[in-house]
């Protein structure tokens, strides 16, 4: 799988990166560095333990970096998140973070099978 | 010579993809934590040519490192170019008004990214060594402008100098010791400082005092036109002679004209008029021009009576001195010469300090 094919399955802007970020190189490294992220793992611990200030934090880090590296599809459902824990209580819509971890962890299996080769 | 970056972030992988961006150009510092970034600030304060800073992080956030960095002023010298995935509505105008040069919102492009941080960097080296340049330069200013007025004290001193010399010339042909000049200057000044605190219609400062003061060395610099077989006859003078003498008054003028460019217009003018009319009496009996009350300048009449105080309280060659309370009555009466009630009025007040000094004096002579 190219590197191309993998922004394509991910629904994610490969072009719009590329010309951000200005080499493939730097693209490849740091989608495959997304995996060592733990941002994700702090978002589900701190939801669970009901510490939304942290759980906003973490959202809003996920955000940032899916939002670099051109995840438009991750973006969307963290950015998302991430307005409804602003104010630091828990968010009336529960199926948020649902939508968040079911993307996360779509995101997470393609760029493994990048890393596969 | 500043030109390191240090980027402020929590999450490793951003400060990865700024490092990677800004790494061939400039040395990189990283903090993964508020704490951490003003630690670094701290320390590397000299050094650091730009910060990148990140808004959303755990204990210290990018606006609690801003609050800091600017009651530190460090914002005047280093420059904030905050990054962020935050897009709240009024974030980008909060971070302006607290002192950010730049704001780039995510997804950043990397050109960009370099470019705006290149703008930075040059600009607030500029603006760093202009501001160097403008401090050194006052420093120096500063440092001329007090030597020049240390030289102007001294030229000041130096002219005071100058007079007693002259004064101490005309009394030392008077065959006298040339205390009198030192004590007509500090009987004039007790008595100028207590007119200056009952009577302000004169006007006096202690800037004018100090004047009047070194002036009064110049009262009888006139003398110096006298012959000796008047200076300095022992018996009483004839008629005639006494009406030469008198004219050592305005014979000082004419000699002080003569320096007329030397001194500055308060000096000039104080020394022209203690000069010509230190003789004259406030009924308009005294001479060169009979001047009467305070057409007489005042500071003419303070020198007038410190002037014959000290003559009374001194031994001359065509007298023996009187005690300190005969002199005082002999003036308080008019007996020797005619002062204005102002004046004596003063006068009682300081007697005590009038005794004070000539006692001072008389031990110092001894």
């Amino acid at each position: 799988m190219t590197l191309r094919e993998c922004y394509e399955k991910l629904q994610a802007d490969y072009d719009g990166t590329l010309g951000r970020l200005c080499s493939e190189k730097l693209v490849e490294k740091f989608t495959l560095k997304f995996l060592a992220d733990d941002s994700y793992a702090l978002l589900e611990e701190s939801m669970a333990a009901g510490n939304y200030n942290e759980a906003f934090r973490a959202a809003h880090t996920l955000k940032g970096v899916s939002l670099n590296l051109g995840f438009t599809k991750l973006f969307e459902v963290s950015d998302e998140l991430t307005e409804a824990l602003r104010a630091g209580e828990k968010p009336e819509n529960d199926t948020l973070l649902g939508k968040v971890e079911e993307e996360y962890q779509r995101t997470v299996d393609v760029i493994q099978e990048l890393q596969n080769g | 010579m500043r030109s390191k970056v240090l980027i402020v972030d929590d999450l490793e992988m951003n400060r990865e993809m700024l490092a990677a961006i800004l790494e061939k150009e400039y040395p990189i510092l990283e903090a993964d934590s508020g704490k951490n970034a003003i630690t670094m600030i701290q320390e590397h304060q000299d050094e650091i040519a730009v910060v990148l800073l990140d808004l959303v992080m755990p204990e210290m956030d990018g606006f609690a490192v801003l609050e800091v960095m600017k009651d530190h002023s460090w914002l005047k010298t280093i420059p904030v170019l905050v990054i962020t995935a935050e897009s709240k509505a009024g974030v980008e105008s909060k971070c302006f008004e607290m002192g950010v040069s730049d704001f780039i919102k995510k997804p950043f492009d990397n050109a960009i990214v370099r470019n705006r941080v290149k703008n930075i960097v040059d600009l607030f080296a500029y603006k760093n060594q202009l501001e160097e340049k403008v401090e050194k330069q006052t420093a120096t200013l500063k440092k001329q402008y007090k030597l020049l007025v240390m030289q102007a004290e001294k030229l000041k001193e130096s002219n005071t100098h100058i007079i007693d010399i002259l004064g101490t010339v005309v009394e030392c042909r008077n065959l006298e010791s040339g205390e009198h000049v030192k004590r007509v200057k500090g009987f004039t000044r007790i008595l100028a400082e207590q007119m200056m605190i009952d009577y302000p219609e004169y006007g006096l400062t202690q800037e004018k005092i100090d004047v009047i003061v070194s002036a009064s060395s110049l009262h009888d610099i006139g003398k110096i036109a006298i012959p000796d077989s008047i200076l300095l006859k022992p018996a009483r003078l004839t008629k005639e002679e006494y009406e030469y003498m008198k004219s050592h008054t305005t014979r000082g003028c004419d000699v002080l004209n003569n320096v007329v460019g030397v001194w500055d217009e308060a000096y000039s003018k104080a020394s022209y008029d203690i000069c010509r009319h230190h003789h004259e009496r406030y009924d308009g009996k005294g001479y060169p021009d009979g001047l009467a009350g305070d057409a007489i300048p005042i500071s003419a009449q303070l020198v007038g009576l410190a002037d014959v105080y000290d003559a009374l309280v001194s031994e001359r060659v065509y007298k023996s001195a009187y005690s300190e309370d005969e002199a005082f009555h002999m003036i308080v009466s008019g007996e020797c010469g005619v002062f204005s009630p102002k004046l004596l009025e003063c006068f009682r007040k300081v007697k005590k300090q009038f005794e004070e000094l000539n006692q001072l004096q008389n031990k110092k002579q001894q």
